[in-house]
Parts: structure tokens; C-alpha cells; sequence
């Protein structure tokens, strides 16, 4: 209830300093309008100078009635940009990469985040300080001044874009660290532009889910950068070549995720152990229900979660593998990993290897879980082989021109055993893996059969073939002798 | 001497003579039958297996296949899930567009499952509803007639 | 001699012979249609009697192929994959319909261009080249409309394919396509068309075309390569008779196209690709080999031109005894016809090859 009080009259104030500051502009305004010698009527100016812009000239999308920042309220002529346009150097860049910008677009101009009068063609007048003209804002300012239009819910209901960036920037990492001054850190201009604001969903925007790994990696891959908070740098390598960024970059899969997906965008900071079951789990979901059902989901913070086997940026393709180290490991003293007797800790540091992502890295090579395990390794391992072998056998019926639909059918089904198979290992339950890998196994030996039972037929094919072709060829032999016989009868007569 | 010599020749001429005789007697007879066994073989109607069909094809009723239940069989040599829902009967071919596993009827969510990644289709239309499938699942044309489910358009 | 061989004890064939003769005087008529000689020079290849053979080789297996085969969208695929997979030689029976259809085209064309380079066109041969030619249509016509009858991806674009190109023709183009596919696309209409057009219309007419085609060899007798018709002398030389000799030596020629029948059959059974999709193109649709030098040619040139070429082609093929007017028949002796020829094959050689690599 009070909040609301208070935020009611923070309206009230605001719309205060609003009706000041347009007042203010106006005024003088109209001063440098009555003093100078032939005032162009804005239509006029508008055709003349200004390059067509449907932001500015569409009635739809004119500028926000009302505001906090220095700008009229009625279609008046954008002089700043009549200038800056045809300036030399980056400032027409800067023109018209505004004009092409979201805020372009929506008529969100020079004077709505650099403060000065737009309306006046006297550039002492325009840029003066008393105008409310701020030049480049402080980095330190642009959360706030970004945020002032974006925290605004009614502002924009219109765009149907979230009004919680501000906040969930100012609980970042990155949020933070400016928050303690350090001026450093990324701010929104340096993720979305400045005067170049896309829209995410535009592939040319800087924060479109493709771009977002190399956007990210800007600064992250700058040792130079990250070097004072003790940062690694080799993040977009390894996730390039992660099955995700495979996904993302590599086949261009909108549905795989980048940083953003795991990281939060605002919000950035890296999940923590209780968040990553939940933050796989947004697009695994099957997986994530699986997992709940083992006894690893349930034993809390020094349980493995899902990095701790799969890894994080550098993600790949699990595998029958990813169970055993290639070589047994020596049992470890139990200080290494408990605590006391009832307890234990897992340091992530011990799973920093992709070598070392293994369940023999925890379990003991002696326990009763450790033959769950390798049971459960040869269980996939069999029914792997069984499918690999049921393939073979299919393919090679197929090279020999058989027909194997039937066959492809069942090694279909193996298929889907298979991986239904490896999904359930993250139960831990052995029963609940050999009930579908033995489902596999079955399918696919009778594929083999189908296919061996084809690989027989052709045989006999070419068996029936070499035994018709030597009655063929006795025949001509036959046809032949008759021929030199009738030859030598009709040469003889 | 003379007499005797081509005595001998004759006698010669006849066993070559008789040689090809039999020669091109076998080789009649067993071109007659190479021909004849693959066509009598082909004559001689086969049992229809698993890669036979076309046409219309019962696959159950919806006795097996009650209100707000999903079945997988088999048309020909794919796997079709028949689904009884409240708009009536539908088919599609149960094969999941992601990585070709063989989808599966989730009766409690009432939607097509595919196991192995949890794609989601619409019961209804094919459509994916959540999961990595890139493509809908392609329908099946199926019919019902009094309680009896025909796969395959009439 | 008549009354020895009325003395030696006569066998059961000869009996029955006897019997038939008594009745329809049928010695006359096969000694007639036997008892001829062919020209010591004539060098057929027996691409003409090879051609019969694949004739009825594809006849008989066609009509087994009929027992299983049902011409519907619906069942036309399954039913040949039924064939193929199920029952007992069914792969051969289809694979040998498959590959004759090829070697059939094969020999027709060797055949033709043999009758080409030998001259054997010229007069009084005329009629019979004309019906040759329309053989020759006839049994592309085979191939085409026999292509789309398995119905499975690649039948159906192929089939899309090579019918589209009718629709370049120029006023009628729309007309011809809707005609030929029955229907604006390739549909059911189109299988039961084809269907139609490959099991009746066509092996009627080739029959029809074929059997005139040989009673005119029969009455003019093989070509003489090395003189024109003119200067062959009646009885200048008896040459070989053409039974027993000429037909050992075909029978001889039809068991070697047996065996590569059966050797390509057995190796390189007929596939059957993916059900027809008319929703799904598949990449790299091609027509058969025989189309395609017609198809590259299309590529290449403007549609309405690659389309009026062959139109305008055909009757010039058809009629060339008519045009080419130019007696001699030894190719030295008409080098300009000769060279016209050469280079045509070579042109429709380099476009099949360009066209199955491109």
C-alpha cells in the first residue's frame, strides 16, 4: 500500500519536472523562432532537409506525449539530427544508424537521452547546458538513463517488451561492479549499441541469440580485460566446439542455447549449484525428470548435478565412456573426499578435466555401486554393439540391392531403446536401464537376422546366377558345334 | 584300308554327332527350366509378410483402442500411432522428426510423446508442441467404420 | 528324294507335322517364310533380332509383373515392394523387366544407327525405317510411362519432371501437360494413365508397328551394305540361308543377351527408393538415361526451343529415306550424310554424359 502511495507520487513529481522541462524548451523555443528572420514552417523544413524517416513523419508512432528527458511534445523538427546528418566524420554515421535503430523507428531522438532543444536551429542554443544538453552520458549513468524509459511499464505496454531490466541488471555481476564504481563492466550500450539499438530478434542486432556468443566474447575473451578479476578467457572456444555451440553457430539451431540461455542476460552471473539442474532442466526437461529419480538428486549440495559429469561450456556428446576412466583408478584415502564419516564434499576443481568427468572419480572401484555402474556400462555397450551390428548387416544387404525396410523398422526400435536407455542412466537405477537395453538387444538381433536372412538370399542369387550362366554358356557351346556342323555338312553337299 | 578308315570316321562322326545330340537336348531342357522354375516360383502366391499391403488395412478397434487412448502399429513396415481423441480418430506415422525414434501416446498429458527427447506433437494436428522435433509428424489417412479402425485412405 | 523320305520311319514331330500340313498347308508357308537367304556382305549384328527377344522377354515378365501389381497411389508402391521382397522371384522377374527395358533401348537405338550407317534406309526400304522410327518412340514411350509405375520418390519426379517440359510448348503447352498427367500435377489420374498406356495401348501398337516391320523385311530381304538395291543382281549370289544359319547365329546372339540379362539382374537388382512425397522434392531429380540429352539440352537453351527441337527432330528422323535421296549406300560415298550423322551421335553422347554429371 505504501509503495504504491510513494510510486504514485513519484509519478506526480515526475510529471512535474516533465511539464518544467518542456516549458523550458519551449520558451526558448519560441524566442529563437521570433527573432529569426524567416522562420521555415515545420512542414517545409521537414520536406526540404530531412531525409524521410517514418518515425518522424508517421503520426502513429509520434513522440511519447510525456516525459522525464528534454523533448517537445509536438511533431517538431529534429534539428540536432538536421545537423549531425550531414556532418563530416562518424557523426552522420551516427545519424543514420539512429534512424535505423528500434528508437529511430519509434521516434526516440538525439534530445531523449542527450538532453538539449531539438527545436532550434542555433547549435549554441540546442547543445547549451541550459537546454538540459549532457553530451555523452557517463557509463555510470546509462543503466539509470536507459532504464528511466524501459522501468516504465505504461511506456512499454506498446512494444510488449519486460520492464524489469534495470532491476535484474543492478543484481548482475556486472551490476554490481558498476554499482562499486567500477566502470569497467558491461552497461547496456555495450551489449545493445547506442545509437544502433536492434531489436534481438533482428539477425543483425549484436544481442540476436547468434551473435550473443560472440557479443559476450568481446570483452571475455580480452585477457587484458578480465585479467584484474581473475577470469578465464577461452570461454568461446570451448563452447564453439561444444554440442551447443556446434548447435548455435554450426547449424544456425535458434533452439540451442547461448550464453544468455544459461547465464541470464541482464541478470548475468554464472548459475550456482542448486540453479543447474533447474537451468539444463528449462530445455532437458526429460532428462531433468529422470534425474530427480535418482539418489544423486537427492543428497543436496555434494550431490553431483549435471556439470559435474557433462561438464559446462565445453558440453560433448556423452558415450558409453563418460562411466570409467580407460584406465581402473587407484582407490583414493578416504580423507580426499569425506569429511567424517557421515559426510562428504565434492570440489568442483576435481572435475575440471572432461578425463576426470567419471563416476570412478567418486565411486570406489571396490563398492557394490561400482558393479551398478559397470553392469550398467555393458548393458549400452552390448545393446550398442547389437545395433551397430544389426546396421552393418542392413547395409550391406541394401549395397547388395535387397530390400530392408522391414529390418530398418526394428533397428528403428533399437534405436529408440537405446536412447531412451542412456536418458534413464541419470536414475542410476540398473534395473530401469537393462528393462530398455534389453528391448534394444532384442530388436536389433532380429534385424540382424532379417538382414542375414537377406544377405542369404542374395547369395543364393548369385549362386542361382553362376549356375544359370553355365547352362547359358553350354548352350551356346552346343549352338556353336551345331553351327561348324552345318558348315561343314552344307561345304561337303 | 580305305573302306576301313572311313569306317572309322563315321563311326567318329556318329559319336560327335550323338554328343551334340545330347548337347543341345540339355541345353533345351535346361533353359526351359531355368525359365520355368523362377515363373512357376513366381506364380505360386507368396504369404503376405511384413512388407505387404497397400490399400486399406484394419488395424484394431476402438475397443483396443479406447476413448483418450494412443496406439502404436504397424502399416506395412512403418509405425503409425493411432490416437482416439475427442475429434475423432487420427493417424500419424509414429516415426519423431527429431531423431527418428518411435513416438509413444502419453495419456495422462494426452499428447503424442516421443521418449527419447520428450518432443511434444498435438494429438490433433501432428504439430510439435515443445521439444527439439524441427518437423510436424506427417498424418496418415485413417478411417472408422462402426468400431473398426482402417489405416490407408478408402 | 521324296519317296526316301517317305520310306524312313517318320517320328512323332514329323507326324504331327504331316498332320497340320494335310490340313493347313503350313510347309508351304514356313518354307516361305524360312527358305530365304541373307547377303554374304550383310552385317547385321542381329541388333534387330535382339531387339525382338528383349520384346519378349519384357512381354512375358510384363505380364507377370501384372499379376501383383496394382496401379493405385495408395498400393502401388507396397505392391512392388511386395513383389520385390516377398514373393519368390519376385526380384527377378522385375529386375529382368528393369534392366530389358534399358538393353532394349539399347539395341533399338545400335539398330537403328547400324541401318543408318549401312545405308539400308534407302529405297526400297523406306517404309520399314518409318516403322523402325516409330518402334523406336514406341518403345521410349515404354520407358517413360513404365518409370513412374513403382511410384516411389524417384519415379514420381522424374516423372515430374519430364512432363513439365511439355509445357513450354508453345499455344498448346498447358494443354499438353494437363493432357499427359491427366491433371494439373502428377496424381493418381497419372498412375492409372501411364498404367494403362504401358500395359495396353503401347504393347498393342509395338506389336501392330512390328509385325508390318517384319513382313517388309521378309519381302525385301536383308540390304546388301556394300551396293544399292538397284544393283543387286537376283541371283548373283545365293548368300546364307537364313535357317538354319542366320538363326543359329541370332539364337546364338539372344543367350548372350540372356546372360547379361540374368548377370545384371542378379548384381543390380532393382531398388525401390522412399514412397512418393509429392510434398517433398528430393535433391538431384534426373530422368532416365535415355532422356538425357534431351533433359540437358533443355537446360541449356531457351524452354520454348528445347522443347520445338526434338518436336522438329522427329520428323526429320522419321522421314530421312524421304530426304536423303542419294542412292549409294557405302558410307564413303556419302560422307556429308555420314558426317551429319556421326556428329549428332556425338552431340546427344556429350549431352548424356554432361547431363550425368552436372
Amino acid at each position: 500500500m505504501f509503495a504504491r502511495v510513494l510510486e504514485k507520487l513519484m509519478k506526480q513529481r515526475v510529471t512535474w519536472i516533465a511539464a518544467f522541462v518542456v516549458i523550458a524548451i519551449i520558451v526558448p523555443g519560441g524566442f529563437a523562432k521570433a527573432f529569426s528572420a524567416a522562420p521555415p514552417s515545420p512542414e517545409q523544413g521537414a520536406t526540404e532537409v530531412m531525409p524521410p524517416s517514418p518515425g518522424l513523419t508517421s503520426p502513429d508512432l509520434a513522440p511519447l506525449s510525456q516525459g522525464p528527458l528534454a523533448r517537445s511534445p509536438d511533431e517538431s523538427p529534429n534539428n540536432c539530427f538536421k545537423c549531425h546528418a550531414n556532418l563530416p566524420g562518424p557523426h552522420g554515421g551516427i545519424a543514420s544508424k539512429w534512424d535505423a535503430s528500434v528508437h529511430g523507428r519509434a521516434g526516440i531522438a538525439c534530445a531523449d537521452c542527450h538532453g538539449g532543444n531539438p527545436e532550434t536551429d542555433e547549435m549554441i542554443l540546442a547543445m547549451s547546458p541550459e537546454a538540459g544538453f549532457i553530451g555523452v552520458p557517463p557509463r555510470r549513468d546509462i543503466p539509470a538513463l536507459c532504464g528511466g524509459c524501459h522501468s516504465d511499464v505504461e511506456r512499454m505496454r506498446q512494444f510488449n517488451i519486460p520492464t524489469d531490466q534495470l532491476p535484474k541488471y543492478q543484481e548482475s555481476v556486472h551490476g554490481v561492479k558498476l554499482a562499486q564504481g567500477d566502470i569497467r563492466v558491461a552497461i547496456c550500450t555495450d551489449c545493445h549499441g547506442s545509437h544502433d539499438v536492434l531489436k534481438a530478434s533482428d539477425p543483425n542486432a549484436a544481442v540476436s541469440p547468434y551473435n550473443v556468443p560472440y557479443l559476450c566474447a568481446k570483452c571475455h575473451s580480452d585477457e587484458a580485460l578480465m585479467e584484474p578479476y581473475g577470469l578465464p578467457t577461452d570461454q568461446l572456444d570451448i563452447y564453439e566446439k561444444s554440442v551447443h555451440g556446434e548447435a548455435l553457430l554450426g547449424r544456425k539451431d535458434i533452439r540451442a542455447p547461448s550464453c544468455a540461455s544459461c547465464h541470464g542476460s541482464h541478470a548475468a552471473k554464472p548459475p550456482t549449484s542448486d540453479e543447474v539442474v533447474n537451468v539444463c532442466g528449462k530445455c532437458h526437461t526429460a532428462t531433468q525428470k529422470l534425474y530427480e529419480e535418482s539418489l544423486h538428486a537427492r543428497i543436496g549440495d555434494a550431490a553431483p548435478k549435471c556439470w559435474t559429469c557433462h561438464g559446462t561450456h565445453d558440453i560433448i556428446k556423452p558415450s558409453e565412456d563418460n562411466f570409467l576412466h580407460p584406465e581402473p583408478l587407484v582407490d583414493q584415502p578416504c580423507g580426499e573426499c569425506h569429511v567424517d564419516d557421515t559426510t562428504f564434499r565434492m570440489e568442483a576443481a576435481r572435475f575440471e578435466s572432461p578425463e576426470d568427468r567419471r563416476c570412478d572419480t567418486c565411486h570406489h572401484p571396490t563398492s557394490w555401486v561400482m558393479t551398478q555402474i559397470k553392469a550398467m556400462k555393458n548393458a549400452l555397450v552390448e545393446a550398442q554393439e547389437a545395433y551397430q551390428a544389426a546396421e552393418d548387416a542392413i547395409q550391406d544387404a541394401a549395397a547388395r540391392g535387397m530390400i530392408v525396410n522391414d529390418a530398418e523398422v526394428l533397428l528403428t526400435e533399437a534405436h529408440t531403446s537405446i536412447i531412451r536407455a542412456r536418458a534413464v542412466v541419470h536414475t542410476t537405477k540398473l534395473t530401469r536401464v537393462t528393462e530398455l537395453t534389453d528391448d534394444a538387444k532384442e530388436a536389433a538381433i532380429k534385424a540382424r537376422d532379417l538382414a542375414d536372412t537377406k544377405l542369404a538370399d542374395n547369395l543364393f542369387r548369385r549362386r542361382a546366377m553362376v549356375v544359370v550362366i553355365g547352362i547359358i554358356a553350354i548352350n551356346i557351346v552346343g549352338l556353336i558345334a551345331l553351327k561348324y556342323q552345318l558348315n561343314r555338312h552344307s561345304e561337303g553337299s | 584300308m580305305a573302306l576301313g578308315l572311313k569306317n572309322v570316321q563315321s563311326k567318329e562322326n556318329g559319336n560327335r554327332r550323338s554328343f551334340l545330340k545330347w548337347l543341345l537336348g540339355f541345353g533345351i531342357f535346361s533353359t526351359i527350366a531355368s525359365v520355368l522354375i523362377p515363373v512357376i516360383g513366381y506364380l505360386i502366391p507368396p504369404e503376405r509378410g511384413s512388407t505387404a499391403g497397400g490399400g486399406r488395412v484394419l488395424v484394431g478397434t476402438t475397443l483396443d483402442i479406447p476413448f483418450g487412448m494412443g496406439k502404436v502399429v504397424q502399416l506395412g513396415n512403418k509405425p503409425v500411432i493411432v490416437i482416439n481423441t475427442p475429434q475423432g480418430i487420427t493417424a500419424f506415422s509414429a516415426i519423431c522428426t527429431h531423431l527418428g525414434c518411435i513416438v509413444d501416446w502419453d495419456a495422462e498429458r494426452q499428447l503424442i510423446l516421443c521418449p527419447c527427447h520428450d518432443g511434444l506433437f498435438n494429438p490433433q494436428t501432428g504439430a510439435v508442441i515443445a521439444g527439439p522435433p524441427p518437423a510436424p509428424l506427417p498424418p496418415v489417412p485413417v478411417s472408422l467404420e462402426d468400431e473398426e479402425i482402417y489405416l490407408g485412405e478408402a | 528324294m521324296n519317296d526316301q523320305v517317305i520310306d524312313r520311319p517318320t517320328s512323332l514331330a514329323q507326324r504331327v507335322i504331316d498332320w497340320m500340313d494335310e490340313r493347313y498347308e503350313l510347309r508351304s508357308l514356313l518354307d516361305a517364310m524360312l527358305h530365304v537367304y541373307v547377303p554374304r556382305e550383310a552385317k547385321t549384328f542381329y541388333l534387330g533380332g535382339i531387339t525382338l527377344f528383349l520384346f519378349f522377354m519384357q512381354a512375358s515378365s510384363g505380364i507377370l509383373l501384372t499379376l501383383y501389381y496394382q496401379p493405385t497411389p495408395d498400393t502401388a508402391y507396397n505392391s512392388v515392394l511386395f513383389i520385390t521382397s516377398d514373393v519368390s522371384f519376385g526380384w527377378l522377374i522385375r529386375s529382368v523387366h528393369a534392366w530389358g527395358a534399358n538393353l532394349m533401348i539399347v539395341a533399338c537405338v545400335l539398330h537403328l544407327l547400324r541401318v543408318f550407317f549401312q545405308g539400308a534406309y534407302k529405297r526400297p526400304r523406306e517404309i520399314t525405317w518409318v516403322l523402325g522410327v516409330f518402334l523406336l518412340f514406341i518403345t521410349l514411350g515404354f520407358g517413360f510411362t513404365g518409370y513412374l509405375l513403382p511410384w516411389d520418390q524417384r519415379a514420381f519426379w522424374a516423372t515430374t519432371v519430364g512432363t513439365e517440359s511439355a509445357g513450354a510448348v508453345p499455344v498448346i503447352g498447358d494443354f499438353l501437360l494437363n493432357f499427359i498427367r491427366g491433371g494439373a500435377t502428377v496424381s493418381d489420374v497419372t498412375l492409372t494413365r501411364f498404367f494403362g498406356i504401358h500395359t495396353l495401348v503401347l504393347p498393342v501398337s509395338l506389336a501392330a508397328v512390328l509385325l508390318v516391320h517384319i513382313v517388309l523385311i521378309h519381302q525385301h530381304g536383308l540390304a546388301n551394305p556394300k551396293k544399292p538395291a538397284g544393283q543387286v543382281k537376283p541371283d548373283e549370289e545365293p548368300g546364307i540361308p537364313f535357317f538354319p544359319h542366320y538363326i543359329l547365329d541370332e539364337a546364338i546372339a539372344w543367350y548372350i543377351v540372356l546372360a547379361v540379362l540374368v548377370i545384371l539382374a542378379s548384381l543390380f537388382p532393382a531398388g525401390l527408393e522412399a514412397k512418393a512425397n509429392p510434398l517433398e522434392t528430393p535433391a538431384h531429380i534426373k530422368p532416365e538415361w535415355y532422356f538425357l540429352s534431351l533433359y540437358q539440352f533443355l537446360k541449356l537453351v531457351p524452354r520454348t526451343v528445347g522443347v520445338l527441337t526434338p518436336v522438329a527432330a522427329a520428323p526429320l528422323l522419321i522421314l530421312l529415306p524421304f530426304l536423303d535421296r542419294n542412292p549409294e549406300v557405302a558410307p564413303a560415298k556419302r560422307p556429308r550424310m555420314i558426317a551429319a550423322g556421326v556428329l549428332l551421335l556425338l552431340a546427344i553422347t556429350i549431352l548424356t554424359v554432361w547431363g550425368h554429371f552436372s
